[in-house]
């Protein structure tokens, strides 16, 4: 009985050491775990918040402010000499238009404001059309093929040149900005006297045009 | 040029952990913002001729999508013609996402194909990568 006695006194320390051991190993465990799935969120949370894209706008609404007065490095100069195909094939120069008030209109298919003032352009060059008065579109995103923008200018019913835009044309022009439409004014002697980034009124685009037309040639 | 300055992007995807019941139709939120004095064309932007907002999907292990689902846009009018109306979005939208998931975590990679306009002018349509993580249990 007392050798039973003795080896249980033994035993039983050892017994819950054990269960110590036991016990220490598990929250280890569940605490390594628990780290380890912490850091697994947190390199996706990396990951997701890496999709992010922020976004601090250099000058906003300026385009809204600026929208018919936009200016343009090219304001007074003779307007950039270019060659460029319509959508005929047809090889067509500003050369051709020389002696002649000229709007040079940049504009996109998936550009709305510059479908709401492609009509009136088209009513503008016929109405004065006796007095020289000449459109020109160039299409910004001529990537889409000739037929979407035939299709477009159609359903428009524009008439005047739509002519497919080149990289060395559009530096010229527009240097490095986006915006659509952009609007050159051109009067008889070639020179730019006014540019207009976005759409305006109707009644503002044709005091325009009538500008161009009194310029003259100097 | 003094032509007007724009933001390089003009939607933000704000992402957020999402978590959903495994093996069953749940809806993930996609929320995306679209910066200030901006708009894009909506899912179905009221003219075949302008780009609608979409959401590409890639492939992901244990996910299941359906279509992504947008929600109705606002009618917009360019203030210079007030007759001519659009079909956008402004400020936040929510695109929700079916998916059925197995157990776990998931990443899917998509692509949002958007097309901005202020209330004058427009720029080139861009796309916005994003990344849905979310858990399924």
């Amino acid at each position: 009985m007392r050798g039973a006695f003795a080896r249980k006194d033994v035993l039983e320390p050892m017994r819950r050491s054990l269960l110590l051991l036991i016990m220490i190993a598990g929250i280890a465990l569940i605490a390594w775990s628990g780290w380890k799935n912490l850091s697994q969120r947190r390199g996706m949370l990396r990951a997701q918040q890496d999709s992010r894209v922020d976004l601090i706008p250099d000058k906003q609404g300026a385009v809204a402010d600026d929208s018919t007065g936009g200016q343009s490095q090219l304001k007074g100069k003779p307007a950039p000499a270019f060659t460029l195909a319509n959508l005929e094939g047809k090889r067509v120069s500003l050369s051709d238009f020389k002696g002649r008030p000229l709007l040079i209109n940049y504009w996109g298919t998936y550009c709305a404001p510059c479908k709401i003032e492609m009509p009136w352009l088209q009513e503008f060059s016929k109405k004065y059309a006796a007095d020289g008065f000449q459109v020109v579109g160039i299409t910004y995103d001529s990537e889409v093929g000739r037929d979407t923008i035939a299709r477009d200018t159609k359903q428009l019913g524009v008439t005047y040149p739509i002519l497919l835009s080149d990289p060395k044309v559009e530096k010229d022009y527009l240097s490095n900005t986006e915006v659509l439409p952009m609007s050159f004014y051109v009067n008889k002697a070639g020179k730019v006297i006014e540019v207009t980034a976005g759409a305006g009124s109707k009644d503002q685009l044709e005091s325009m045009v009538k500008e161009i037309i009194a310029a003259g040639g100097n | 040029m003094n032509a007007p300055a724009t933001p390089k992007d003009y939607v933000q995807y704000a992402a957020e952990p999402q978590t959903v019941a495994a093996n069953k139709l749940a809806n993930l939120e996609i929320r995306f913002h679209v910066v200030q004095g901006f708009h894009i064309n909506s899912h179905t932007p009221r003219s075949k001729f302008l780009i609608p907002t979409t959401l590409t999907l890639q492939p992901a292990t244990g996910v299941k999508p359906a279509m992504p689902e947008f929600p109705t846009g606002q009618l917009y009018s360019f203030a210079f013609d007030p007759s001519e109306k659009v079909d956008v979005y402004a400020g936040s939208f929510t695109v929700k996402l079916p998916v059925v998931a197995a157990a776990g975590e998931h990443a899917i990679d998509a692509t949002l194909r958007y097309q901005a306009c202020d209330n004058a002018s427009c720029y080139p349509p861009k796309t916005l990568a994003v990344k849905i993580l979310f858990t399924a249990r």
